[in-house]
């Protein structure tokens, strides 16, 4: 039965390739070219290279010499890879002390230069709507070492109006420490999402994930330690950074795409972020990329950021010392805004990209007020990017 | 290299060219040859030009043959062929039922009106020899409707291929040609209207290479009691086609991709379908329903 079903297919799409042919070549007796009939990717594959300053004033310098590669082979396997060094020199231990009266934070002098190389390669194969992916990542530095795997698989529904997305991810981590060789602690965290894509009309497009994760294992950060003198006490306590065995996060993000064909693209972000440290953060971003001349476009875009302290955090250790305790800048309340600028420069199958951007994060920035005695922080960043596609 | 883009007007529509240069010195000689090319075979087959072919033959209807040029016979070559590989459902004569519908207004024509009309329809009567044409009846016409604005398409990438330019993109009204991937490879990414909300797409199509035409029920039509009667008509009773609310192929010449969607459209949702997966063709269907069929991914189709 299954046979003679087989053999009616085969006797008709025989017949009408035969129909095509005749179309085709009655159609090519007029001046006209046929053209490859390709619906899907063109077999495209990209190599590129960037680098990244990051310069927080009297803190840190990054720069991160990154290269990347793709190539799809046949209509269905993507493979990409990445590796990177980073280079980060300053001074980076730090102590949090209330020895002039007020909390104040003392960089010392002791200053590190670390260097950390990372690769990641991944996998893709189609199978019609469906797209699977596997991934490996490793990173190694120092006092740092993590080793991550993830799937993920997307769905695109019949028209391709509607995407869903879905991937789950695993991270393996050793913490070390310089100044402590003792130190090897472990930090397992696995990290899922659900998103969907929505093409909202020819020329706007919408796309929402929930993302969450549940980690365990070791978070303190061993070069920060909180130093508080009392009054009626001859010696000071000395209290190592010291947080929660565990951190579980949620995260919804919300992008919007609107393009105007032949000016530009808008571009506006949400996202929402909580986690059982008691942080809860809103990062809003809008974005007008310009294309200004043929091969020239300029998205100049603005950043704002805030979030909520973290439960144990504190600039003074009190007493008696809690169970759990940093004085981390970056679990204090505050907010913070970042501009930046972006240029693209298209020449054939060359693009080249430069960003430059600027961060100011202080107390006053958070509505309501932020932790006081933050200390405001100012970074500049610069990125450079050639990308190569053939 | 960049690509340089153009709009014109032309068969009652707003088109584009889109062209990838060295210079726009070079896009807009170029694009310039392919818009006089659209228009000149605008004027050539128009049938509300009273100095067209067209006109001429549908004048002469029932009288002496019309000399016609090679470029004309081709294309009535390439009716006859469409004509034959749908089992006599694609006719170029079947434009005479237009005389009835009137899609302005909201009415649907007796049998005593379409009745003389479909005897006036049969490309198998047509007198065609090698550079000349006869319509052997009087109130006989032929139409170029179902595959000019089609093979316009195919002629401007020609010309612009021609004169220099390595890529492009011509689109008139939504039947288009793409000669090549965008620049950085990307394929372009096409939105296919809905056929019942204005202005928003029902589906996206990757293409990077090929020529893409839709059919749908949506450009001319009227609704009477309830039941939608669209312009596409089969020759066969005078009436509306149905089953589908578009169809959109993909192939190596617009004017294939363009005659294979109204082939689908005439054959129905069921012979439709099979119709286009016989072509090996990619399409997608958007159906009575509302329901969306892609068969555009997968392997790259046709067999040329």
């Amino acid at each position: 039965m299954a046979a003679t079903e087989g053999g009616e297919k085969e006797a008709q799409s025989d017949k009408n390739g035969a129909t095509l042919a005749t179309l085709m070549r009655a159609a090519l007796a007029l001046p006209v070219l046929a053209l490859p009939v390709r619906a899907q990717a063109a077999e495209v594959g990209e190599i590129g290279f960037a680098l990244l300053g990051y310069k927080e004033r009297g803190l840190m310098k990054i720069s991160e010499p990154l290269m990347w590669g793709k190539a799809q082979i046949g209509d269905n396997w993507t493979v990409s890879a990445s590796a990177l060094v980073d280079i980060v020199t300053g001074a980076s231990p730090e102590l949090v002390s209330n020895l002039s009266g007020s909390p104040m934070r003392t960089v010392t002098g002791a200053s590190i230069s670390d260097r950390r190389t990372a690769g990641d390669l991944k996998v893709t194969r189609r199978f019609g709507p469906l797209t699977l992916g596997a991934s490996r990542a490793v990173s190694n530095e120092e006092d740092y070492r993590s080793r991550a795997f993830g799937l993920d698989a997307t769905y695109e529904l019949e028209g391709k109006l509607t995407t869903f997305a879905a991937g789950y991810g695993k991270s393996n981590d050793r913490v070390g420490s310089a100044d402590n060789p003792d130190l090897d602690e472990r930090r397992d965290t696995k990290e899922y999402l659900l998103g969907i894509t929505q093409v909202l009309s020819p020329t706007a497009l919408v796309q929402s994930s929930l993302q969450w994760s549940r980690g365990k294992g070791y978070y303190n950060d061993p070069y920060k330690r909180t130093l508080t003198f009392y009054p009626d006490a001859e010696l000071p306590i000395l209290y190592d950074d010291t947080r929660p065995s565990g951190r579980d996060t949620l995260a919804w993000l919300t992008r919007f795409r609107h393009h105007d064909p032949g000016r530009g693209t808008l571009q506006a972000d949400y996202r929402y972020y909580h986690d059982d440290w008691g942080i809860s953060a809103h990062t809003l971003e809008v974005a007008y990329q310009w294309d200004f001349a043929e091969a020239w476009s300029v998205r100049p875009a603005l950043r704002y950021y805030t979030q909520s302290a973290a439960d144990f955090y504190g600039q003074v250790v009190p007493r008696p010392p809690p169970e759990t305790l940093s004085s981390d800048q970056r679990l204090a309340a505050f907010g913070g805004v970042s501009p930046s600028v972006r240029l693209t420069w298209r020449l054939d199958t060359i693009t080249v990209e430069g960003t430059a951007g600027y961060y100011y994060n202080a107390a006053n920035l958070r509505p309501g007020g932020g932790t006081e005695g933050f200390v405001p922080l100012r970074a500049y960043y610069g990125l450079v990017t050639i990308v190569k596609s053939f | 290299m960049t690509l340089y883009p153009f709009t014109f007007q032309a068969m009652a529509a707003t088109n584009e060219v889109q062209v990838h240069a060295a210079t726009p010195e070079a896009a807009r000689f170029a694009a310039a040859l392919a818009i006089e090319e659209v228009r000149r075979i605008e004027a050539k087959y128009s049938r509300y030009r009273p100095e067209s072919v067209v006109s001429r033959i549908n004048a002469a209807a029932g009288f002496d043959p019309v000399a016609i040029d090679a470029e004309t016979a081709q294309l009535l070559a390439y009716a006859n062929s469409c004509y034959e590989m749908s089992g006599g459902l694609f006719d170029a004569t079947s434009g005479v039922l237009r005389r009835a519908w009137d899609f302005k207004k909201p009415r649907v024509p007796t049998e005593r009106e379409l009745g003389p009309l479909r005897a006036r329809i049969g490309w198998a009567r047509v007198e065609r020899a090698e550079n000349t044409l006869r319509l052997p009846e009087a109130g006989m016409e032929i139409d170029f409707g179902g595959f000019g604005k089609e093979y316009a398409v195919d002629r401007a990438v020609a010309v612009l291929l021609e004169h220099g330019i390595e890529a492009a993109m011509v689109n008139l009204a939504g039947d288009l040609a793409i000669t090549g991937p965008q620049p950085g490879g990307a394929p372009w990414r096409v939105g296919v209207q809905h056929p019942r909300r204005a202005g928003t797409v029902v589906a996206t199509v990757d293409v990077s290479s090929g020529a893409l035409a839709t059919s749908g029920d949506y450009e001319r039509y009227v609704e009477v009691e309830g039941v939608r009667h669209c312009h596409v008509l089969d020759p066969r009773t005078g009436h509306s086609v149905r089953g589908f609310q578009s169809v959109t192929a993909i192939g190596p010449t617009c004017l294939v991709a363009g005659t294979a969607t109204t082939i689908a459209m005439l054959k129905g949702a069921g012979g439709g379908q099979e119709w286009l997966a016989g072509l090996g063709l990619p399409h997608l269907c958007v159906l009575e329903d509302g329901a969306v069929v892609d068969r555009t991914g997968g392997r790259p189709g046709g067999a040329c």
